[in-house]
């Protein structure tokens, strides 16, 4: 894998939905994201998470500002120059037909590297399966798995693509504890590679020890960014989830909770 | 459940028997009863009529597997898109009006299936390069929906023409509008465009797989989702709509024949396609055949052959499946 290139938001506006008239959602963010570098993506329900991968993906055309990776804006990128550099993981899958788990991994490889022999392909989508604890499904129908499954199949997939820039979409929404911090220690590993993984989250304290930096929207425009250290606390934290979120330091690891008392 | 590999030795195996063996059926059997026919009936009669049915499945069949594809819906029929509905509106006109002129139907619903297939490209062609953000409407929901629409104002046509019919010109069209290869003489239209319309998709039947598995994934992978996807639909239109103007508005072989092939294990759009498209034709080959034999003299439409023979088909093999 090749190392990723920096993206950069610059002046960067997001509406709800992409649209002119939608709700403000980012008003203006300008910001570098570099090779190696894990940032998780925070924020309240509808303040735009996805909607700013979507645009980092290329699927959503900002309101204003340019999203640029190695310099050039994303609209100037190739589709298919931009598969090998960019993998996006969706929130929901939908399969209407038939398509075994490896078949699935086999489509982001084939993408990305289609002279690739077809045995060559199928044994790496099935080692690719085994990374995330899947293995075993390799010939399931993916449509026949758990929710937590069919999101480690979906991971695979996107690692498979070989691209250096990950952008995942709450990808521990389905999993287990010991599959998310098998997630954690391969994207760890992923950005050690030269990697760079953009992901959006819920849950803080896995926030906190999968991330090297953040950035948490409040739904109403206004971001924050940086080492994780900075954008991880309690004030800002509070204000953007509209919830008193208390910190606990030990050891250098902050642990988050909130009062579940004050939420009627 | 675990998928098995794709039985492709034996899908080939069976086609290269089941198509002539299709054909031999179709050739030898006749109102008279079994046997080798007269020169001119075979020539004039017979082989058109079966080569007819077979391209008019094929088509079918190729149109209902690229639009459950592209639109990513199970349930896509060719039907669905207006071009049928379009063509009967055409059709019956000219069997009202022009009924003594030389393939007064055929030609009616080609220029129907034209104008219907204009009018979907024309109200959804921004739709259909829409919709690759999950969050938006899907483009290929409105594509559906303005050919339900479509399909609705023809049938409302349709009706009119039936109600000012005379019961001669009913019969013909009732028949027409059941789906009838009797008199089907024009056999090579629907072949080349079912040829074509292959042509077109079976190259990127890869890239249609991935749409197939989520259209904006499709386009981060590389795949120009909006150009493929009119393509799928041009090519179904035109499958559909020659189809149409051959036999009439044949039901269920567009629908169930790829899902059919899907249940046998062959589930990749490069073999979906291409075996869609035989089994279409020798289904309709084979039910046009029954429906000129079972109760002779007397000659059934074919579409009412198919739905018979097709839905325990398919529940069939679907509920076996599932157990």
């Amino acid at each position: 894998m090749n190392p990723a290139y920096p993206l950069q938001l610059d002046q960067l506006r997001l509406h709800a939905g992409g649209k002119p008239d939608g709700r403000i959602l980012i008003a203006e963010l300008s910001l570098t994201m570099q090779a190696g570098e894990r940032w998780v993506l925070l924020g309240p329900n509808g303040a735009g998470k996805s909607t700013l991968l979507l645009a980092v993906a290329g699927l959503l055309q900002p309101n204003a500002g340019n999203i640029r990776l190695d310099g050039r804006k994303l609209a100037d990128w190739r589709a298919e120059e931009l598969a090998r550099q960019r993998a996006w993981c969706p929130q929901f899958w939908l399969d209407p037909f038939p398509v075994t788990a490896w078949e699935t991994v086999a489509c982001a490889l084939l993408a990305t590297h289609p002279e690739q022999a077809a045995s060559a392909v199928e044994a790496q989508a099935r080692q690719w399966l085994k990374e995330f604890d899947v293995g075993m499904l390799a010939d399931r129908d993916v449509r026949t798995t758990s929710g937590g499954e069919r999101q480690r199949v979906a991971l695979a997939t996107a690692c498979a693509q070989g691209a250096p820039l990950l952008l995942l979409d709450e990808p521990v929404s389905h999993l287990d504890w010991s599959h998310q911090s098998l997630l954690q220690a391969r994207l760890k590993r992923w950005s050690q590679q030269g990697g760079l993984v953009l992901t959006a989250i819920h849950d803080l304290n896995l926030a906190w020890t999968l991330a090297t930096h953040a950035l948490l929207l409040d739904g109403k425009g206004d971001t924050l960014h940086g080492p994780k250290e900075q954008v991880l606390q309690a004030e800002a934290l509070s204000a953007a989830y509209g919830v008193p979120v208390h910190i606990r330091e030990e050891d250098h690891t902050r642990w988050f909770r909130i009062e579940l008392e004050q939420t009627t | 459940m675990t998928l098995k590999p794709p039985p492709l030795t034996l899908a080939i195996l069976v086609t290269a028997l089941g198509v002539p063996l299709a054909f031999a059926l179709g050739l030898l059997s006749g109102s008279s009863g079994w046997g080798w026919p007269a020169h001119d009936i075979f020539w004039l009669i017979r082989l058109p009529r079966v080569l007819a049915a077979f391209g008019t499945g094929a088509a079918l069949a190729l149109a209902g597997a690229l639009i459950q594809l592209v639109t990513r819906n199970p349930l896509g029929d060719p039907h669905i898109l207006g071009v049928t509905s379009g063509a009967s509106v055409g059709a019956l006109l000219l069997m009202l009006l022009a009924s003594g002129m030389v393939l007064a139907p055929e030609l009616g619903a080609v220029a129907g299936a034209l104008a219907a297939m204009t009018l979907v490209f024309a109200l959804s062609w921004r739709s259909m390069g829409r919709g690759l953000s999950p969050s938006a409407q899907p483009g290929t929901v409105v594509v559906l929906l303005v050919g339900v629409m479509i399909g609705a104002a023809c049938s409302a046509a349709v009706s009119f023409m039936l109600t000012v019919a005379n019961d001669t010109q009913l019969r013909n069209i009732v028949f027409w509008l059941l789906g009838d290869l009797n008199g089907a003489s024009l056999w090579w239209p629907v072949w080349l465009a079912c040829i074509v319309a292959f042509m077109l998709s079976w190259p990127r039947s890869q890239e249609l797989d991935w749409i197939a598995r989520g259209d904006a994934w499709a386009w981060t992978l590389g795949v120009p989702v909006a150009r493929r996807r009119r393509m799928a639909i041009f090519a179904a239109c035109l499958a559909t709509g020659t189809a149409v103007a051959t036999a009439g508005s044949i039901g269920f072989v567009g629908l169930v024949a790829p899902h059919i092939v899907r249940l046998t294990g062959l589930r990749h759009a490069r073999m979906l396609l291409p075996f869609s498209a035989l089994f279409g034709g020798v289904f309709l080959v084979l039910a046009d055949t029954a429906a000129r034999t079972l109760v002779a003299p007397t000659q059934l439409p074919v579409g009412v052959i198919s739905a018979c023979v097709g839905v325990p088909l398919f529940l069939m093999l679907l509920l076996r499946r599932k157990g």
